[in-house]
């Protein structure tokens, strides 16, 4: 075997201590994680490796592998391990180092891993919100519907969302691109071409895949957290619920708009708020109960393994609030708008927005964007067998 | 002494259940000539009515040779002391009661003999009278002015011992004062300690009963336990003083790191763990160019557990690395220190240490079989394999720690000594030719014994002094001196205070027991000695060789003459010697001989001897009547020895010209991991048995019929079949001894 030449980083060992991985040093290699591990591939299993590997600092080692990313943190390791190093929460440190790594610019990520850049980040959204207001008057004068009810469209008109929010998902989205690539191409380095090309193999590699994202079904191999795979399963298809929902409002408004749609039957094309009626709303409201279900199950599954498996860093914490707030302050906007108690209803519904503005734009830096790395790393498993 | 006979037989513990006390009395009387009216028994002859009774009879008829036969001589010894009395034992319990068929033919037989054995023992028996030399001193020398000789010239000083400390170098402290800091030893084991050496030496400087001896080197020790004199050498000029014991503290050196070129030693920024701690005590660690140096590689087991360099594990390397990589963080918080260990051993709560270590960001450790450390583009870089990282590695460093290992102090001299001694086997122009290639090292004892000058070592002990580490730490092989520290194993600053804290004892303990004409371990209750009858000695100085102690020296026309102070009674001179002219007052082969000649050997079935070694052996068999659900052939009478170096020859011949049909030898373990409590005893006896095997074959009969086997105290639950399958042997294969009736 060829000799491998090290480079040792301390700033990086440091790095995971800082990111949740505090326990990373206690680790002795005895391999207890490896073998609980029902996630693991058997041949060169993780996370033993990959716990040497982070007190070395050998990040390279690390983010090269689709191993991190592999772990789908059950954390039947950090309850087996009998030297409290908490594997699980390792790797989810190492994981958010990665996310710094491929997600440019790296200050955002790093704004994003840190509680005093909080109210910056969230300040972004809350300046360009209240310009919007501002410009159009609507922070003295809050216009009203027709009947004086309470029509949030005729304060924040859904152009200005769309322009905004769609900005900041296309930035969202170019980020994601950039950083997939480059993990790509790191993966792809660590791997015999002339045996399998990876590249060439990736609608392979992606039906199967999304096939297991879907049934969850890497989850159900967890011992110690199998209830986690129910709870993110109400957030994962909350959130596909509420992306078609917000596909189909604006297919209501644009279609109405652009195309002349008018409404037919129960589909109310044209301007919000659509009436309860409407199996858009439907959707809507069954998605957003499951979304605050899911996300209370995360809450209650967290705060109960605390002991056991690891609190979870703030890293963690900060996704699963800001989920949390946007589907309190979201099913919040909607009953306070039914009961027109307006000195609420606005405040909410900012708070909403501003959120989901914080939710899309920070995709990429935030926890969010382990949908999109641990994507790409199951592809590559599954082309290279390990997933 | 005219002896006054008396006989008492316990009938307590189930021995009335067992055999019948009046018929077992009938026969030994019949059998021994002894009337009577001498006999007595009891029912629980240990209770204060059957101690009464004994007394009474030593007050009223003057009774002062008393044979009880009851329990294991290994017990009751308190009820049944009788001062001024020869007391003798028949165990008729453990080896009757508890492990015979009870009211059997057979059964009755057995006790009947081992009672008849006991009188025929009482009735060879003296009364001890304890052999104190006069002119004792009780000065306690100690060799070595490290950690381990400071610890204990102050604890026998403490105790009230007058102590001169022969140091070899100019200062106190040995290698514990070039320490920049020390390993933790306390809880939490996470501060490092400033050296504890200094304290121990002003404390000793300070003590008007230590006498210390700097740049002072030992020419020559003659003598005895309580009576050395002793040669002092400092600049050339010699001392006389007189000791009465020594405690040897001699230390260790670093072993050689200029033969570790593969591992890097002799490029720049390449240093030993001794090394390290001098650079470190400098204030920084630097390399040599003077840049600090960030990153630091540790190499464990540097020519340690290396069948080229030194096979041990040094046990304490681990927590010096350690303790170094604290010095490397300590230095610079952007330091790396990387560790790479066969395994590490961090034995204790040392544990702890580690633990604190690894939780140090810049503390990396790998287990890793170092390759090599190699100079590559004016860097140095450390090559390993087997490593936790997966594969083949090179790493860079700045600068390379060998965590090299300790050679005792005395395996220079021991190593020389072997090789001599080797090639003496091929004649007297080897050995010279030898001694002319190899410069005879230092000695640190420079003993005036014939069995040598210097403690010896275990053969592949690896020059460490020979004292068995678990039974019997700082014993050695010469009496009255002490081993303590790296001479005897590697040890870390605390174990070795420790043991020396040990050795102190054991050096006032000698000087106590000698005062009063006692043996030491392991017959520290002891006042025989050998006694020969020098009048019939052939000089043939078997004695002298084989005495596991170097008890024996000769004079100028060779004749043997005992130091007895050096003696531990183990009789392996006795059962050498081939005049049978060594005799202790309780034990001796006129005994031995006449109990194998007492016993009934009957002309129908089996009759088998076992001489068993009163140390692992007897409380062996003991125990197999304790568990009370194994049993032990009816056939095979036991016999104590203090230690089968003891059993003459002339014994064999005594039991098969009685018609003995076989005869059994249980000793203790010998060899490497010997266990046998005066370490050459068992080895002794079974070369002088497969001697005997000889003779056998020439008397025409089977040398089968002798045998000897090791076991060991925990073995009891395997003697029964051990013993059964000897027997069995004999009864299909070999039939009974042709000599039997003549």
């Amino acid at each position: 075997m060829s000799e491998k030449v090290l480079s040792p980083d301390l700033g990086f060992v440091k790095d995971v201590m800082k990111s949740g991985g505090e326990s990373l040093k206690k680790c002795y290699q005895c391999a207890t994680c490896s073998v609980v591990c029902n996630v693991t591939p058997e041949d060169n299993p993780f996370p033993r490796k990959e716990m040497i590997q982070a007190q070395w600092g050998l990040k390279d080692q690390l983010f090269g592998n689709p191993d991190i990313w592999l772990c789908h943190q059950c954390s039947d390791c950090t309850a087996y391990c009998p030297r409290g190093a908490k594997p699980g929460e390792v790797l989810n440190a190492i994981r958010k180092l990665s996310i710094r790594k491929y997600s440019k610019p790296g200050f955002l990520a790093a704004m994003a891993g840190d509680p005093r850049f909080l109210i910056f980040l969230l300040a972004v959204p809350i300046v360009i919100l209240l310009a919007i207001l501002g410009s159009l008057g609507h922070l003295s004068n809050i216009p009203r519907g027709e009947n004086g009810e309470i029509v949030y469209a005729r304060w924040m008109p859904v152009p200005f969302i769309d322009m905004t929010f769609g900005a900041a998902a296309a930035f969202a989205v170019l980020v994601f691109v950039f950083g997939i690539v480059s993990y790509w191409k790191d993966l792809v380095r660590n791997v015999d071409t002339r045996r399998i090309n990876p590249s060439n193999e990736i609608g392979l590699g992606l039906g199967a895949a999304i096939k297991d994202i879907f049934a969850h079904r890497k989850f159900q191999n967890c011992n110690e957290t199998k209830a986690r795979g129910t709870s993110h399963m109400f957030v994962f298809y909350a959130f596909i619920g509420l992306a078609i929902t917000t596909t189909w409002a604006i297919f209501y408004l644009y279609g109405h708009e652009f195309l002349g749609i008018q409404k037919f039957a129960i589909f109310n094309f044209g301007e919000s708020p659509y009436p309860l009626s409407d199996p858009m709303k439907w959707l809507a409201n069954i998605s957003a109960i499951a979304l605050i279900v899911g996300i209370l199950m995360v809450i209650s599954n967290r705060i109960k393994n605390k002991e056991k498996l690891g609190g979870g860093s703030y890293y963690d914490w900060l996704l699963i609030l800001v989920i949390a707030g946007i589907a309190l302050t979201g099913l919040l906007s909607e009953l306070f708008r039914l009961g027109n108690m307006a000195g609420v209803a606005y405040p909410t519904y900012f708070t909403h927005l501003v959120l989901i503005f914080f939710l899309f734009a920070y995709a990429p830096f935030s926890k969010m964007a382990h949908m999109v790395y641990r994507g790409t790393a199951m592809v590559f498993g599954k082309i290279t067998g390990r997933a | 002494m005219e002896k006054k006979y008396a006989v008492y037989v316990c009938k307590g513990c189930g021995i009335a259940e067992s055999v019948d006390a009046d018929k077992v009395i009938a026969a030994a009387s019949s059998h021994t000539k002894v009337p009577k009216d001498k006999f007595k028994s009891h029912d629980i002859l240990c209770g204060p009515e059957g101690v009464a009774m004994i007394k009474a009879d030593m007050a009223g008829e003057g009774v002062n040779a008393i044979t009880i036969a009851a329990c294991s001589w290994r017990t009751k010894s308190d009820e049944f002391n009788f001062p001024g009395c020869v007391v003798s034992r028949a165990n008729i319990r453990e080896l009757v009661a508890w492990s015979q068929p009870p009211q059997t033919e057979e059964t009755q037989a057995l006790a009947a003999d081992y009672l008849i054995m006991g009188i025929v023992r009482t009735q060879k028996a003296e009364l001890p009278e304890p052999g104190i030399l006069p002119d004792l001193n009780d000065t306690i020398m100690v060799i070595g002015g490290g950690v381990t000789g400071l610890t204990a010239a102050l604890e026998a000083a403490k105790a009230g011992y007058d102590v001169a400390l022969v140091e070899k170098e100019a200062e106190l402290g040995g290698w514990a004062a070039k320490l920049y800091k020390e390993a933790p030893g306390q809880y939490p084991y996470e501060k490092l300690n400033e050296p504890t050496v200094f304290a121990k030496i002003k404390e000793a400087e300070a003590n008007p009963k230590i006498k210390i001896f700097k740049s002072t080197s030992v020419e020559k020790t003659d003598g005895q336990p309580g009576l050395y004199d002793v040669t002092l050498a400092s600049n050339g000029n010699t001392e006389q003083i007189k000791a009465g014991s020594i405690v040897l503290a001699a230390g260790w050196k670093p072993y050689d790191a200029t033969k570790l070129s593969h591992l890097g030693y002799g490029l720049a920024n390449v240093v030993t763990n001794v090394e390290f701690e001098e650079i470190a005590k400098k204030g920084k660690i630097t390399r040599a160019d003077g840049k600090p140096a960030r990153k630091v590689a540790f190499i464990q087991c540097a020519g340690s557990r290396d069948a080229e360099h030194l096979p041990y594990c040094s046990h304490f390397c681990c927590s010096t690395s350690l303790k170094q990589a604290r010095y490397v963080r300590e230095a610079n918080g952007d330091a790396m220190a990387m560790i790479f260990y066969k395994d590490i051993r961090t034995p204790g709560q040392t544990e702890l240490f580690y633990k604190n270590m690894q939780n140090d960001p810049g503390v990396m450790l790998t287990k890793a079989e170092v390759k090599g450390v190699a100079e590559e583009g004016g860097k140095l870089f450390v090559h390993a394999t087997d490593t936790l990282l997966g594969s083949a590695i090179k790493v860079e460093a700045d600068m390379v720690v060998l965590a090299t290992g300790i050679v005792p102090a005395t395996a220079p001299f021991q190593t020389w000594w072997d090789g001599m001694t080797e090639a003496g086997k091929k004649g007297d122009a080897e050995r010279n030719k030898f001694t002319e290639e190899n410069p005879r090292p230092d000695g640190i004892l420079n003993l005036g014994y014939k069995q040598g000058p210097e403690v010896p070592s275990l053969e592949g002990g690896f020059g460490f002094v020979d004292s068995n580490f678990l039974c019997f730490q700082y014993e050695t092989r010469r009496t009255g001196i002490y081993a303590a520290g790296c001479v005897r194993q590697p040890m870390t600053i605390n174990e070795a205070a420790e043991d020396a804290t040990g050795a102190a004892m054991k050096a006032i303990q000698v000087l106590d027991h000698i005062a009063k004409g006692q043996a030491v371990h392991p017959r520290a209750w002891d006042l025989t000695y050998p006694d020969p009858m020098m009048t019939r000695c052939t000089s043939c100085k078997r004695c002298t060789e084989e005495c596991p102690f170097g008890a024996i020296d000769e004079d100028a026309k060779g004749t043997p003459f005992y130091k007895i102070n050096r003696c531990r009674r183990c009789g392996t001179c006795m059962g050498a010697c081939p005049e049978r002219i060594v005799s202790f007052k309780d034990y001796n082969v006129d005994m031995i001989g006449s109990m194998i000649k007492s016993m009934e050997v009957p002309e129908e079935g089996l009759r088998v001897i076992c001489l068993a070694c009163e140390n692992d052996a007897y409380p062996a068999l003991d125990t197999v009547g304790v568990r009370k659900k194994l049993k032990l052939n009816p056939a095979v009478r036991f016999i104590p020895v203090r230690c089968l170096g003891s059993t003459n020859l002339v014994w064999v011949a005594d039991a098969f010209s009685r018609g003995v049909d076989g005869l059994l030898l249980l000793g203790c373990k010998f060899g490497e991991d010997y266990q046998c409590h005066f370490i050459k005893g068992s080895e002794l006896a079974s070369y002088r048995f497969s001697k005997v095997q000889e003779t056998l074959d020439r008397l025409q009969l089977e040398a089968e019929r002798c045998q000897m086997m090791q076991v060991g105290i925990d073995d009891y639950s395997k003697l029964p079949d051990i013993i059964e399958a000897f027997v069995k042997k004999i009864e299909d294969d070999l039939g009974p001894n042709p000599f039997k009736g003549f």
